[in-house]
């Protein structure tokens, strides 16, 4: 049986790095440098710090990245006065795909003729003795958001930038972002990711690491995303990372986001505590609406006040917002700021300071956590030496199966719908090894749904457009 | 009337475009009307729709498109069709199908040319292709083309 432990680090690691650090784009980037300069950053831009001087509400986090470095410096200072706890940086799809050379091929055009041919920052082409430059007077923690199955290198430069807390995992920034990028492969790069960020760690100022867990923002079911979370949480583990955020994507349901919460809350610290990663700190952070925004600014601003409650209730230490130009495209520095205003103001508004709770909550708190438990004892319980194979096998088995992923080796078994509170049911399990109970359950709470179009395709789009 | 049940469809998206969703509800869609559907799903070439209807003996090729990329992808897709003797295959294609706003008729007046039977720019409803689908296969050139 291949249960998560300590001893699984990964080996050699200093020689791997300096094989990956040899690419002309890390323009001779020295590892120790890298340690002394990190060590030396202000104790404000460690996630941990500024989560522990959190107030009552949750830290806010918007989203961008802008191809020149010129518009992402005003975009940082904007973002940073508007109030913004965490700031964000987010990187372009090409260098997400490794794809430096046309990365920086279409920055340079972006400079030339000063239009953006780049969807974020090209960490990688600008390098990072240039953008440690972005931050120099920034007390505040960088967040790295990308995307990126292969993200050796991108991560490397960005730690010598400064930028200490890294988003991502080998299930999470394969399965919705990529199409054939296989995910042992994945899971290998980001174990070095892993390894890497724990040993730039020092005690009370650890390089923090989040999870992705809206994984599709489509339809995903509660118990799919948590336990990946928690997987992705115990493999980080494995490599020493100590610092460590689980997310979820807003479901469309108000009863399952306050269940979904807690159940990701207590899973995630169980299974750390069950195979001794004590030392780990977890915090969780919510995804205000992944899915389709309506192209209305009101809605889109309705929407986004809306979630910041839900923020409220389940008491996230950190939610990543939305703007108002959400359909539109990206947004501009503005509108960013702006988002970061409302949802602050929503969150001082509206606090929350007891727990809330009633018995369909608890229904759901109870059915997501035993679903969730069946699936990980699944995997836990596969033959093999590794659990990151076990973890592998169990996408190739079925038992772990992302609705709506593009992947290639995502099995696509499982069809969720909305029951008539909005919540994600599990209408198929596919392969996903819940009980039959569970699976009858999620069958009987679905049956109460009235309004059912009378073909499975309209009903589908209906529930992944519900927020449009 | 003949039915299209059973007729064998193969649907994908075309270009780098990674969008699935749209995908997977047509593969929902078409599998619902009783077509057999063959799902190439993401990151396709022209050929990879060729090589596949060839394959299966497709009677209709469904291509999609989300972000635009169709146009630069889609022109010559006919061609490519006919030079390995599959001119008679129906040839829809759908979606964002091109970058930009312009006119719908434009849109659809382009891909005609590029020897597409039915165009879908920005119709949401898959229903509506079903329909002509039906159509196509009853009265239209494909049927005609396979008998002859």
């Amino acid at each position: 049986m291949a249960r998560p432990n300590a001893n699984a680090k990964l080996e050699g690691i200093e020689r791997y790095r300096q094989q990956v650090i040899a690419h002309p784009l890390a323009r001779g980037l020295s590892t120790d440098e890298v340690r002394d300069f990190i060590a030396k950053l202000p104790r404000q831009r460690f996630s941990r710090v500024a989560y522990d001087a959190r107030g009552s509400g949750p830290c806010i986090q918007p989203r961008g990245g802008f191809p020149l470095f010129e518009a992402q410096y005003r975009l940082t200072r904007q973002l940073n006065e508007a109030g913004a706890d965490f700031i964000p940086l987010t990187i372009d799809s090409y260098t997400r795909h490794n794809q430096y050379e046309t990365a920086t091929q279409l920055l340079r055009r972006s400079e030339d003729e000063e239009k953006n041919y780049l969807n974020g920052y090209p960490l990688v082409s600008h390098g990072y003795e240039l953008t440690r430059e972005l931050y120099h007077d920034i007390l505040k923690p960088i967040s790295l958001r990308h995307g990126t199955p292969d993200a050796r290198l991108l991560v490397e430069i960005a730690l010598a930038s400064g930028i200490v807390e890294i988003e991502g995992g080998g299930i999470c920034y394969c399965l919705p972002y990529s199409e054939g990028f296989p995910l042992d492969r994945s899971l290998l790069y980001w174990q070095y990711v892993d390894r890497v960020c724990a040993l730039n760690s020092t005690t009370g100022a650890p390089i923090h690491r989040e999870s992705f867990g809206p994984l599709s923002a489509t339809l995903v079911p509660p118990a799919i995303a948590v336990a990946i979370q928690v997987i992705e949480a115990l493999l980080s583990a494995e490599q020493g990372v100590t610092s460590f955020a689980v997310s979820f994507g807003q479901t469309g349901s108000m009863i399952q986001d306050i269940a979904t919460a807690r159940v990701l809350r207590q899973l995630v610290r169980h299974y750390l505590d069950e195979f001794g990663f004590q030392g780990v700190q977890t915090y969780l952070v919510y995804h205000q609406w992944m899915g389709q925004f309506s192209p209305q600014r009101e809605k889109a601003a309705a929407l986004i006040a809306g979630s910041s409650v839900i923020a409220s209730l389940i008491s996230a230490d950190k939610i990543v917002v939305k703007t108002v130009d959400e359909a539109l495209g990206v947004p501009r520095a503005e509108i960013n700021a702006e988002a970061v205003d409302t949802v602050r103001y929503m969150l001082r508004t509206f606090s929350c300071a007891e727990p809330v709770t009633s018995p369909m909550i608890d229904r759901e708190v109870a059915l997501v956590e035993s679903e969730t438990r069946s699936i990980l004892g699944s995997i836990f319980d596969m033959p093999g030496d590794v659990f990151w194979e076990s973890v592998f096998r169990a996408f190739q088995s079925g038992f772990l199966d992302v609705p709506f992923s593009p992947h290639a080796d995502n099995a696509n078994k499982l069809m969720p719908m909305r029951d008539a509170n909005g919540s994600i049911r599990i209408f198929d399990r596919g392969r996903v090894p819940i009980s039959d109970e569970d699976a009858q359950q999620e069958k009987k709470l679905l049956a109460s749904t009235d309004s059912r179009s009378d073909k499975t395709y309209r009903q589908l789009l209906a529930d992944i457009n519900i927020m449009v | 009337m003949v039915s299209i049940n059973g007729a064998r469809v193969v649907v994908g998206v075309i270009g780098d475009d990674i969008h699935v969703v749209g995908n997977r509800i047509i593969q929902l869609a078409l599998e619902e009307s009783g077509l057999r559907v063959f799902n190439l799903r993401t990151r396709n070439r022209p050929e990879h729709f060729c090589q596949a209807a060839l394959e299966v003996n497709a009677h209709a090729v469904l291509v999609s498109s989300l972000n635009g990329e169709g146009e630069y992808w889609c022109s010559d897709f006919r061609k490519q069709f006919t030079d390995i003797g599959l001119g008679h295959v129906l040839l829809y294609v759908g979606g964002n199908i091109v970058v930009g706003k312009r006119p719908q008729e434009d849109v659809i007046r382009l891909f005609k040319q590029y020897g597409f039977d039915r165009v879908y720019h920005q119709q949401p409803d898959i229903s509506v292709a079903i329909a002509d689908l039906q159509e196509d296969m009853t009265h239209g050139k494909a049927k005609r083309e396979r008998e002859t």
